[in-house]
């Protein structure tokens, strides 16, 4: 039975050779990025070249928990990158740069620490030099202590202050808002015959003035989605990260002294009326944009557009004044 | 006695341990509402108790990564990100002993994240205990009938 | 109940005795255990999506324990594809017998290791690591190239099939379960084996190979030992053996003394417990010592489950017994009444596995078509969705598994304790506590 002996030996071998070959030659020649929780290592790869004009076509796959995916600045719809399975994207960039992506999806501590750049080469015209933020062509120092002096006994309404509003005599305009926060207002406002809190009604409403419900509700979802796991659903500063951020921050204090430092390494607290009150949409938008020296705040500059930077902090001071929706 | 009349009794006995419907006390359903905050890879509570009958309303804090809660036997679920809480609201009819557990993937150990649900009394667990017993009873018997 | 012998049928015979049949279904499992290698090693670290902890932890487990063992005893070592390559290699062939035999050492294995001590280690070490290799497919990959290597190795030193005999954790419980299946692998008529000349059951001949299991089948009273290759009866020049359907746990009215054995009993009873604790409870704390492998929570964890299975259940079991009259000595009563725990211990396990199976066998249909988490369809199932099945019969089927097992092994406590002319009620009131126990573990 020499024969059937050797068939038996090559069918063996081929049917070995096969279950182990094919499958290795398809998973060498998948290009896959993974997905992996920043502690162990973020994206990966976390560089991607692209041409401008071409589209470029992405497979993401996630190692271990749910993320996400979507690209700053870009007017995209985020996908799911789900753990074990294979999300496919196809995107085109018209101008070459270098483009920041990230992920959409909660997925620990870190998880805004999950980023990765695309870089876009073509031919183009120089790039148009990015102006400087509000906050740096103002001088204006966002480290600073910024606590309003005075603040008001219940939350400012905003129906009440249009009624008042409407009699006074000055102008607000969009650069006063951005450049004013409620309290200078508030101060300013004190020339007027109106009582403290009828000042402050008029501060909330100058302030919604400054923004539409579209606005609101975009911003109310940019929070929901970016803010709210270490400021809290309630923007009380107690996100389901606080704690862990507290202890982070333990091991960051170095040379800084004091629990004032303290407060610094746990996430602002926006129901607090002193703080909120007392930082311009200049300040808050700083922040946003630079993030937090030493603290676990993300820096926002290369994901959020401009409009939703001011979406959402129109969104936080509705934690201090009634807005009507 | 004959071994066979005995165990034909038992065995009658069984089907009514098994199957007879228990005496039910009759509490008046409420509203009930729990946090439960999850975690790689457990349930804070991990166990619940409500009566039959309430309405249940679970809210799902995730305190790591995207978590979910399926409820077996209601077949239900809601899933959620850090810093949203969602909200799973169910009349609890069924009554017994229900296993909670993920169903978003968030990890290794995500197929044994579970918790439990008693709604009621976990009569089940009673009549597999007196179903034990009585095979045990049945066991002895027809041995010492043999002997 | 008399046997029925199921190789009076020609059919049956010539499908055993034939190699092609076999070879078939050896070439499938070796690829599929190949694949689950490859899987495990270089397809997505997400357990639910990788064919390696699909298709072994859920797909693999659920026929074996559910199936393979209750049904058909050492079955799954029939057609198991792990001690193939060595095996092939030592015999020189992967069919009948060459003319020029390879000329390994063969070496016999050592007679101080030729019991099941090491396969209860082993076992043990599977157990203690299991929260990681159930959920990790790089992990669940290397233990299986580690089991396929260490079988080729040994194949290469020893004679027959050493790994599955003393080394397999699989092959350990197996084969201790086995005595309960309703099939069995005996001889005809003993006369005939008296008069033959050579044993070639044991000592091979042209026709086929001696004995793998290193069994001498003209003496085979228990399914223990037995892997069901069919050397034996290829070889056999007097058509004396015979496959026979017989009652479940035939074997255990003759129960053995055994101290490996008796521990065995323990440790399967003792992890599904254990299992059923910290995998199915809502206790996290457990999990993550479970899970933490190298932490002293783990070691923690680890001494408490090797105390569970080496002290606190057999002490109580020692304890029941001590007083007990008998004309044995304690350790034999021990390891002779030990064999009620055999039929409780697999009823444990079945409703253990029901639980975990029938929550997660939905993963079977996407890891079909997508084993590698690549992106892969390729039956059209990849994005079937996680969906437990049969959850109203779950705890019915819980309760008919374990108290099904409360009476068979009552009924073994007592056929045991029969033959040794002793009291059976602790025994008996061990394994009603026991049942308790995990009926209030799992519903």
């Amino acid at each position: 039975m020499k024969r059937l002996e050797l068939i038996s030996r090559i069918l063996i071998t081929v049917a070995v050779l096969e279950a182990i070959g094919t499958p290795l030659f398809i998973w060498a020649r998948t290009p896959l990025i993974h997905a992996k929780v920043a502690e162990n290592g973020g994206w990966s790869p976390d560089v991607i070249h692209a041409n401008a004009g071409e589209p470029l076509t992405l497979h993401l796959t996630s190692d271990d928990v749910v993320h996400g995916f979507a690209v700053g600045q870009m007017d995209m719809q985020s996908v799911d990158v789900m753990p074990g399975k294979v999300t496919d994207l196809t995107l085109t960039f018209d101008k070459p740069g270098i483009y920041t992506f990230f992920c959409t999806r909660w997925c620990g501590l870190n998880h805004w620490r999950m980023r990765g750049t695309i870089e876009v080469s073509g031919s183009s015209s120089d790039p148009a030099p990015a102006s400087p933020p509000l906050y740096i062509f103002l001088g204006l120092n966002i480290d600073a202590p910024h606590d309003a002096h005075s603040i008001p006994d219940g939350r400012p309404s905003v129906i009440s202050g249009q009624q008042l509003a409407s009699n006074l005599p000055f102008e607000q305009s969009v650069d006063y808002y951005h450049t004013h926060s409620p309290y200078q207002v508030f101060k300013e406002l004190k020339s007027t015959s109106l009582t403290e809190a009828q000042r402050w009604d008029v501060v909330a409403s100058i302030w919604q003035s400054n923004t539409t419900p579209e606005s609101l509700a975009n911003g109310q979802h940019l929070y929901a989605q970016n803010c709210a796991a270490c400021h809290g659903e309630n923007g009380a500063g107690n996100g389901v990260f606080a704690d862990k951020l507290a202890a982070a921050g333990e091991t960051s204090k170095q040379n800084m002294a004091g629990d004032a430092n303290m407060i610094r390494q746990t996430p602002a607290n926006f129901t607090d009326p002193a703080r909120m009150l007392g930082a311009s949409p200049t300040l808050l938008q700083g922040k946003i944009l630079r993030g937090g020296m030493g603290t676990g705040m993300p820096s926002w500059g290369s994901i959020f557009t401009p409009e939703q930077i001011w979406d959402l902090i129109a969104y936080l001071y509705s934690f201090q004044f009634e807005y009507q929706r | 006695m004959n071994s066979r009349i005995i165990l034909l009794l038992l065995a009658m006995v069984g089907l009514v341990v098994a199957f007879a419907p228990l005496p039910v006390q009759p509490i008046a359903p409420q509203e009930q509402t729990f946090r439960i905050d999850a975690r790689q890879f457990a349930y804070s509570p991990s166990e619940l108790k409500v009566n039959s009958g309430d309405t249940v309303t679970i809210q799902l804090i995730s305190t790591d990564v995207v978590h979910g809660l399926y409820v077996d036997g209601y077949d239900i679920s809601v899933e959620a990100d850090p810093g949203q809480t969602a909200t799973l609201t169910f009349v609890a009819n069924k009554p017994g002993s229900f296993r909670f557990r993920c169903n978003v993937t968030c990890g290794a150990m995500h197929p044994f994240m579970i918790g439990k649900l008693i709604v009621g009394r976990n009569d089940w667990l009673y009549r597999s205990i007196g179903l034990s017993a009585l095979a045990l009873v049945g066991v002895v018997v027809s041995v010492k009938q043999k002997a | 109940m008399a046997k029925i012998e199921l190789t009076r049928s020609l059919f049956i015979k010539n499908a055993l005795k034939s190699r092609y049949p076999q070879l078939a279904i050896f070439i499938v499992m070796l690829v599929g255990y190949v694949f689950a290698i490859l899987a495990g090693l270089i397809g997505t670290p997400v357990g639910s999506r990788n064919f390696s902890i699909v298709f072994v932890w859920i797909a693999w487990w659920a026929v074996l324990i559910l199936v393979a063992v209750p049904f058909f005893g050492r079955g799954w070592c029939a057609v198991c594809p792990i001690p193939l390559p060595g095996e092939w290699l030592q015999r020189g062939a992967v069919l009948s017998p060459p003319d020029k035999k390879p000329k390994w050492p063969n070496l016999r294995w050592p007679k101080f290791l030729r019991n099941i001590w090491l396969q209860n280690i082993s076992f043990l070490l599977l157990a203690l690591f299991s929260s990681v290799l159930l959920t990790t497919p790089n992990i669940t990959g290397i233990v299986l190239a580690v089991m396929l290597f260490a079988a080729i190795g040994l194949s290469m030193i020893f004679e027959r099939r050493s790994f599955c005999r003393y080394l397999c954790p699989v092959g350990g419980f197996i084969g201790l379960y086995s005595q309960t299946a309703p099939i069995e692998l005996r001889i005809k008529n003993k006369q005939v084996c008296v008069a033959c000349e050579g044993k070639p059951c044991y000592s091979g001949n042209e026709n086929g190979y001696g004995c793998p299991w290193d069994v001498f089948p003209g003496g085979l009273t228990k399914n223990t030992y037995c892997g069901l290759c069919m050397e034996c009866i290829r070889t056999c020049p007097h058509d004396n053996i015979a496959i026979n359907l017989r009652p479940f746990s035939a074997d255990l009215a003759k129960p053995s003394t055994r101290i490996d054995e008796a521990f065995k009993a323990f440790i399967m009873l003792g992890s599904a417990m254990i299992y059923a604790g910290v995998l199915l409870g809502p206790w996290g704390t457990f999990k993550d010592a479970a899970y933490h492998v190298g932490t002293s929570a783990w070691f923690i964890y680890a001494i408490i489950f090797l105390a569970i299975i080496f002290v606190i259940l057999p002490g109580f079991f020692t304890l029941g017994i001590l007083k007990t009259k008998s004309a044995l000595p304690l350790k034999q009563r021990f390891a002779s009444l030990a064999t009620a725990l055999i039929p409780l211990g697999l009823m444990f396990w079945v409703a253990f596995s029901l639980s975990f199976v029938l929550t997660n066998a939905s993963y079977i249909f996407a890891s079909l078509s997508d084993p590698l988490g690549l992106g892969w369809d390729l039956f059209g199932t990849a994005n079937a969705a996680w969906q437990p099945m049969l959850t109203s019969i779950l705890a019915p089927a819980q309760t008919l598994a374990l108290v099904g097992g409360l009476i068979w092994s009552a009924r073994t406590a007592q056929k045991a304790a029969n033959e040794i002319k002793t009291s059976s009620i602790p025994v008996i009131a061990f394994c009603f506590i026991a049942t308790l126990v995990m009926f209030w573990l799992l519903v």
